[in-house]
């Protein structure tokens, strides 16, 4: 009887392998504001994906006889993802997600014939353009007594490389994750342009109308497929499905009904029985301005120190405010009146209790969308006006007051009531007593806790790249993209740059301490 | 002169100041004894409003006055000017160990009278010299011992010129051997007219006194005054 079982579970087990004979296809992409590669229509009821390179994985994987099966990951992080095994927790076969062809890239991948031929797009506010401040390429530089044009790119992608290599001076570039906040930048004026790929520009253009398109599209290139070199039987078979499905005109049909079908695609055929990748692949896109026999550290490294300065300059911004709101938060809370101290009880728990990110999000993107609409002249001046930086120090600034709120009202709390006393007797205010005599003894008792977050705070300016602010962890991030070959160099040097900084600070927190602990023991 | 008429407070529903009535003269050392929580040092600080009362009166001066408030805040204007005529001194001294000695006994005329601090230097170099501190203007509080840091405080209070020092069992936090020189400058206070109520339990000390009162249970229930 027990074998019958085993037999049983066996016929269990076998069966639904069977079935399933081939494993589905993984293809990796990033649908956060992916339209009209990856995307949700937000028009429509159903929330299942869509998108040009949806239904190019679905053919291309009915070709291959597998299912496909969408994975997502961090766009400009895709590609790492293949270096794990496919069938792993966001395990990849493919990058599909409006990748280009890459010299870097194919140090390490291999990559399929191309599926569509992209151009790089320049998208202004119509404003701005009537305005004369923006018609073509050129006038992205600085002009007499004008700074140089907000342009907005994706982070790591050809847009963000070109920008940086054409316009190394002069452009205020920032790079975001998110294609739809650069669009939205933009269409609130608030940035001056953004360089996008064809498709994506496209796409915007039709849904919004204040945008156009500035200039000539230009630096034609093509989006491939990445696999695993190990792989080659995968890339071969998706090669031959390309090539089909350019030949019946299922990739025409795909395009077509995104409306990104366009002359530039007749160049597709060209390539498909050409060498490749093309020998000829210039690495012009990788940003060096130094010459490829040139070292490229002395260029890193600059960038990363000017960075890390903006880094230095939020910390020092930010904490001070959080200081000077947090002890008057705790004041108000220890020594105020009782109507007082609710609403601060509860200013302090919403801060602490909400993530920084999300604090810094509402800061640059919702609220200013919140004064656009009040249509309060002064509002919208201050909307359209709020730079990336500042926004950045307001947000360390409001999260940290909190945290610095509940230091300094441990620290009220630990002076002795006597303090207070002695100080009333003397025929002080309460006021001039908390002044002169309470806060100065609890400001200095709470040095060394103060000091840590400064420290901890130090290392969560990296949250403001969120809002576009390039300090050092997403000046990181964007060297990293251009500079594949260099990654671990580059993390280990942007480490200890954190470390060089934070270290000092851990020195004189240190310091301090001991200080505090010899004058306490002495008046014990 | 401070003449305080059937003073009534509560600690819950205890009675601490069981309806006390007594007065205070003008230049007079008065000495407050009595077994521990009889109510000496609640008087003491109802006196310069550190602490509420809930029925009978303090008058001071003939200008000052303090009510029964049922336990509520008294008004904090009238408690200003009277803190400003009535100093103390305390059991733990309560110097304020972020400033120096010098500093601490500015603080009174600076942040109290709003007085220049070269005024304030002047006045408190010549109160600590009294005291016998002059080598101690940059010292810290916590580099004293009891007994200096309790002269400090005596010269604290001193600066804003009260017309009257509270002493709240002043030697009892101090090691026998420095006993002496803080009675000691209490001594010469008295013997300058200084008017001075004193809760105390050196019962040496309260002999000198020009009156004795004994406080039991929230009670005056003994005047003893010495000629």
């Amino acid at each position: 009887m027990p074998v019958l079982r085993l037999l049983f579970i066996f016929l269990f087990l076998a069966l639904p392998a069977q079935a399933q004979e081939k494993k589905p296809l993984r293809w990796g992409c990033d649908p956060t504001g992916g339209a009209p590669y990856v995307y949700v229509d937000d028009k429509s009821t159903d929330k299942t994906f869509i998108g040009f390179e949806v239904e190019l994985a679905a053919y291309l994987a009915k070709k291959l006889g597998r299912d496909s099966v969408m994975v997502d990951g961090d766009w400009s992080n895709l590609p790492k993802q293949l270096d794990k095994p496919a069938d792993v927790e966001k395990g990849l076969d493919i990058v599909l997600n409006g990748y280009e062809l890459r010299k870097d890239l194919l140090n390490d991948y291999a990559a399929t014939r191309p599926y569509y031929v992209y151009r790089l797009v320049m998208i202004s506010h119509h404003e701005t353009v009537a305005d004369k401040e923006l018609r073509g390429w050129a006038d992205l530089y600085p002009t007499a007594g004008k700074p140089g044009k907000t342009v907005g790119v994706l982070g790591g992608s050809a847009a963000h490389r070109h920008v940086k290599k054409t316009f190394p001076d002069g452009v205020n570039l920032q790079s975001n994750p998110d294609v739809a906040n650069v669009f939205k930048l933009v269409q609130d004026r608030r940035m001056d342009a953004t360089i996008q790929d064809s498709p994506a520009a496209t796409y915007f253009l039709k849904k919004q109308p204040e945008l156009v398109a500035v200039g000539e599209a230009v630096k034609p290139g093509f989006y491939v497929i990445y696999y695993r070199k190990s792989d080659p039987e995968l890339g071969a078979a998706l090669d031959k499905a390309i090539a089909e499905g350019l030949r019946d005109g299922s990739l025409k049909a795909i395009y077509k009904k995104y409306r990104i079908w366009n002359e530039d695609q007749e160049r597709l055929w060209y390539w498909q029985d050409q060498p490749w990748p093309p020998d000829d692949l210039d690495d012009a896109d990788e940003v060096e301005e130094d010459g490829p026999t040139a070292n490229p550290w002395l260029r890193l490294i600059r960038e990363l120190l000017g960075a890390a300065g903006v880094t230095v300059l939020l910390a020092l911004a930010s904490f001070p405010i959080a200081m000077i709101v947090g002890l008057f938060v705790a004041v108000g809370r220890v020594y105020g009146p009782r109507w007082l101290g609710v609403p601060l009880g509860i200013y302090v728990e919403v801060i602490r209790g909400t993530p920084l990110l999300l604090q810094l999000f509402m800061i640059y993107y919702l609220i200013p969308e919140l004064m656009f609409r009040t249509d309060v002249a002064g509002l919208v001046w201050l909307a359209k006006n709020l730079s990336p930086f500042l926004a950045g120090v307001l947000g360390l600034a409001l999260n940290y007051s909190a945290y610095e709120a509940e230091n300094y009202r441990a620290g009220l709390l630990a002076i002795p009531k006597g303090q207070m006393e002695a100080a009333l007797a003397l025929g002080m205010t309460r006021a001039t007593a908390i002044r002169r005599i309470i806060v100065p003894q609890a400001v200095r008792l709470v040095i060394p806790p103060v000091t840590n977050d400064f420290i901890a705070l130090f290392k969560d300016t990296s949250a403001c790249s969120i809002i576009l602010v390039v300090e050092l962890t997403r000046k990181y991030n964007e060297l990293y993209n251009f500079n594949r070959t260099l990654i671990v160099e580059l993390a280990v040097v942007t480490a200890g740059l954190y470390l060089l900084m934070s270290y000092p600070l851990s020195i004189v927190a240190n310091r301090f301490e001991r200080r505090l602990n010899a004058s306490a023991g002495g008046r014990g | 002169m401070i003449q305080i008429t059937n003073l009534v407070k509560y600690h819950g529903s205890q009675r601490i100041l069981d309806g006390v009535t007594v007065t205070f003269r003008a230049g007079e050392l008065t000495a407050l004894v009595g077994p521990s929580g009889g109510g000496k040092s609640t008087l003491l600080r109802c006196i310069n409003g550190l602490e509420t009362f809930h029925e009978g009166e303090i008058q001071i001066g003939t200008d000052l006055k303090l009510t029964g408030t049922g336990g509520k805040p008294h008004d904090g204007r009238a408690l200003l000017a009277i803190r400003k005529r009535v100093g103390m001194v305390f059991q733990q001294f309560n110097l304020f160990p972020h400033r120096t000695v010098l500093e601490n006994v500015m603080a009174g005329p600076v942040h109290a009278l709003g007085k220049s601090r070269a005024e304030a230097i002047e006045l408190a170099k010549s109160l600590l010299a009294r005291v016998g501190l002059s080598d101690k203007l940059d010292s810290r509080p916590g580099n004293l011992s009891g007994g200096q840091q309790q002269r400090v405080a005596i010269a604290r209070a001193l600066a804003v010129d009260p017309t009257v020092i509270l002493f709240d069992e002043p030697t009892s936090a101090l090691d026998p051997s420095m006993i002496g020189e803080v009675l000691a400058v209490m001594r010469d206070l008295a013997n300058s007219g200084q008017t001075m109520i004193v809760v105390t339990h050196d019962m040496d000390f309260a002999k000198q006194a020009t009156a004795v009162l004994t406080m039991r249970a929230g009670r005056v229930v003994s005047e003893d005054l010495t000629p």
